[in-house]
């Protein structure tokens, strides 16, 4: 493949081909970007993510992942030309008042928040400033498509996934493993807010029609919740053939340390996770025992094969080489959303020779393509990117010493989330 | 449904002992300075974040268990580095009275919660700056489950969770013994229910004060152990919910009992699990419920002390 290839390939320009892992492949040639008028200062950007507590599991790997897309943007000579300061601050609770700090203090463009919550109040906030967010992820399927539809949404968008792909993704996963006339009966524990009660509703409708299963369970504990022993017993109870849950963080260990301890894993046909490997760096060994089918939302590390795939085998050796861990689907919510954000940025220069307003970037982001190690990704005219989601079963690997999922599936974007302008309860119940 | 309704009874009494540990040690100092304690969430995070530590490095001595001794052995292990995890919490909680508490007893109660706010905010830096800000777990907990147990009576139950029993059993006898028979017990009581009495006969209630609030550290750090080596981990916010819920515990039980916040406990552990049992979207109202309940027919708590321990 050569270099016109490439560039061809993954969108035109070398920031571009930098941002999908493909930079060994360039040569130095001129670019017309030089010649477009842009502001001599740098970019300067801000993440607020979750840096402290239990959610940390999470937001720190969004963290690496913005710093490796922003490290990668600056050795590769910025954003036509103009080097980009990322700003990283606490998510807390506080994600508005993060927003609006960021907008009084001049940043160009705001990525972050991990929270489903957080994402719902900064919404309205961020169409009323007019200062793009790339939400890393906040991933709830009702913000865009009834909340926050196109029509009432300009500067809002989100990279990772949402839920709908991810527990629809959940739903085959379990009809492909155990065969659509096997799941008679599944139950739900999913973290009680916003996020668990949506993955809930969606993987409940997808399993249904899939196969006609009973629900015979379904509990919400608390998130960050330090007991899940009588969820547990309920489906130690019940021994549903489906057990679904999307707890994430602390909740996700919890379950695998309270369930094996509880016998849950006799009791259950499968479990699947649709966020289990979000946790891979905090697993031991023996919790990745039980047939568990472990989602990675919209990047797992070593699909496609790292051995055949050397963007994403020169990210991992990078990740662990800066940070000591591996890098989770959280770590691609941070590098995605710089990443389209960067990519999209220079392709408004290239279009219109100079720097682009808020409003010109945010109509080139929408309906936006780029490539990242984890592959091709889109911005849809709903705001939402669009990616492959990925399924495995949880191991372990002496080779790494951590957690890993092995007999990947991977479901295209397509078949997992609704056509545009149709919401996703109504798509899965039109099957 | 008799095995759902025995497993969820003893999942209660398993959270119920866990909830007296860390409510222990609130009542205590409470019912003797008079101190609503805002940092005891934080010490008994300081004390699941140090088991981290400790335990880490005791486990780390020790073979992993091959049989029911070894696994024995193991518990034995781990428990010990709970106890000497805790023990880092008395000189803590010995500073902490005689520096910051100490000078403003005869302050308004505000000043009090001032003073243990600002404490809890600087004991959850101190734990960011010493073990990071990402969750830890010592990872014991599947071992400590390789003890035998119930199994030996045909029942399948955690093991962990009945050596939560036992060590919380023990804790509050131990308690019981100690305030109602040991003579330092009986000054502690003396001097709640009357210092000037207590000071005119020779007692040094500054000593008398220190000891109760490293005491109150102590058992809010062995909560915190105990909670450590199981099935969750450590984190900076893990201090909050705690808190609020040994408040619960300790009003439902009478402010300043230690009997009342044992039987509270055990009271808001089984309720809440029998709760959520029949209805999962309780899980967060059903400890309050229990209060609210509690305070309609028993205002003053179920033991009604006010002032000193019982």
């Amino acid at each position: 493949m050569d270099r016109r290839t490439v560039m061809k390939a993954v969108g035109g320009t070398a920031l571009a081909v930098a941002l999908a892992g493909c930079s060994d492949l360039l040569q130095e040639e001129d670019d017309p970007i030089e010649d477009a008028e842009v502001p001599d200062e740098p970019i300067e950007a801000g993440l607020q993510t979750f840096l402290e507590g239990a959610p940390a599991v999470l937001g720190v790997q969004a963290q690496y992942g913005a710093e490796t897309a922003v490290r990668r943007i600056n050795d590769n000579g910025g954003i036509a030309d103009r080097q980009v300061e990322l700003e990283v601050v606490e998510e807390g609770e506080e994600a508005l008042e993060n927003y609006q700090q960021f907008v009084d203090d001049g940043m160009d463009v705001t990525f972050g928040p991990i929270s489903s919550g957080n994402h719902e109040a900064m919404v309205p906030e961020i169409n009323d400033q007019g200062v793009i967010n790339v939400a890393t992820d906040g991933t709830v399927t009702t913000l865009y498509e009834e909340d926050h539809p196109p029509e009432d949404n300009q500067y809002s968008f989100r990279f990772q996934n949402h839920d709908v792909m991810e527990a629809l993704a959940a739903a085959i996963e379990a009809v492909e493993l155990l065969g659509e006339d096997e799941i008679d009966t599944y139950a739900g524990i999913n973290p009680g807010y916003a996020f668990g009660f949506d993955e809930q509703e969606i993987f409940a409708a997808g399993i249904e029609q899939l196969t006609g299963a009973e629900l015979v369970y379904e509990g919400f504990p608390d998130l960050g919740t330090d007991d899940m022993s009588t969820h547990i017993e309920e489906v130690n109870s019940e021994e549903p053939d489906v057990l679904f849950s999307s707890c994430w963080g602390g909740d996700a260990t919890l379950l695998l340390e309270q369930g094996h301890g509880a016998g849950m894993f006799d009791n259950v046909e499968l479990l699947v996770g649709p966020v289990l490997y979000g946790s891979a760096n905090d697993l031991s060994e023996d919790l990745t025992d039980g047939p568990i089918r472990a989602g990675s939302r919209n990047f797992y590390w070593d699909q496609p094969d790292t051995e055949r795939w050397s963007p994403g085998d020169e990210l991992v050796a990078e990740v662990q080489d800066e940070y000591g861990v591996l890098p989770t689907a959280h770590f691609m919510s941070g590098y995605g959303a710089v990443t389209a954000w960067a990519t999209a940025a220079e392709k408004a220069v290239r279009l219109l020779g100079r720097w682009p307003d808020q409003e010109e970037l945010a109509e080139v982001l929408t309906n936006h393509g780029f490539f990242t190690p984890a592959g091709y990704h889109t911005i849809g005219p709903d705001h939402q990117g669009y990616s492959n989601a990925h399924f495995g079963e949880l191991a372990w690997s002496g080779e790494y010493d951590a957690a890993v999922i092995e007999d990947v599936n991977v479901y295209a974007a397509k078949n997992v989330s609704p056509p545009q302008g149709q919401t996703s309860l109504d798509w899965i119940e039109s099957w | 449904m008799i095995e759902s309704f025995v497993t969820h009874t003893l999942n209660g009494l398993y959270y119920g002992f866990i909830l007296f540990m860390i409510a222990s040690g609130l009542t205590i100092i409470f019912g003797v300075l008079g101190v609503l304690n805002l940092a005891h969430g934080e010490l008994y995070a300081l004390g699941a974040f140090v088991t981290f530590t400790i335990v880490g490095y005791l486990t780390g001595l020790v073979a992993s268990p091959t049989g029911p001794v070894s696994a024995l052995v193991f518990a034995v292990v781990v428990l010990l580095g709970s106890l000497a995890a805790a023990a880092v919490l008395l000189p803590v909680g010995a500073i902490v009275e005689s520096v910051f508490v100490r000078p403003i007893y005869e302050r308004a109660e505000v000043y009090q919660l001032l003073l243990t706010y600002a404490l809890l905010l600087i004991f959850i830096d101190v734990m960011k700056f010493g073990w990071g800000a990402t969750p830890v777990d010592p990872g014991v907990y599947s071992t400590l489950n390789q003890v035998p147990t119930t199994e030996l009576v045909g029942f399948g139950y955690p093991s962990y969770n009945v050596i939560v029993m036992v060590v919380g059993l023990a804790v509050f006898l131990w308690l019981v013994w100690f305030f109602d028979r040991s003579k330092t017990g009986r000054i502690v009581r003396a001097t709640a229910i009357n210092r000037d009495m207590a000071t005119a006969i020779g007692v040094s209630t500054d000593r008398t004060f220190t000891l109760v609030f490293a005491m109150g550290a102590f058992f809010a750090g062995f909560g915190g152990a105990m909670v450590s080596i199981g099935p969750g981990t450590a984190f900076l916010e893990m201090g909050l919910d705690p808190l609020v819920l040994s408040f619960v515990v300790i009003v439902i039980g009478g402010l300043g009992s230690l009997k009342g916040a044992f039987v509270g406990a055990l009271l808001v552990g089984v309720i809440s699990r029998w709760a959520i049992w029949q209805y999962p979207p309780v899980e967060l109202a059903a400890p309050f419920a229990v209060m609210l309940a509690i305070l309609l027919v028993k205002p003053e708590g179920l033991f009604g002390t006010w002032g000193e321990i019982e």
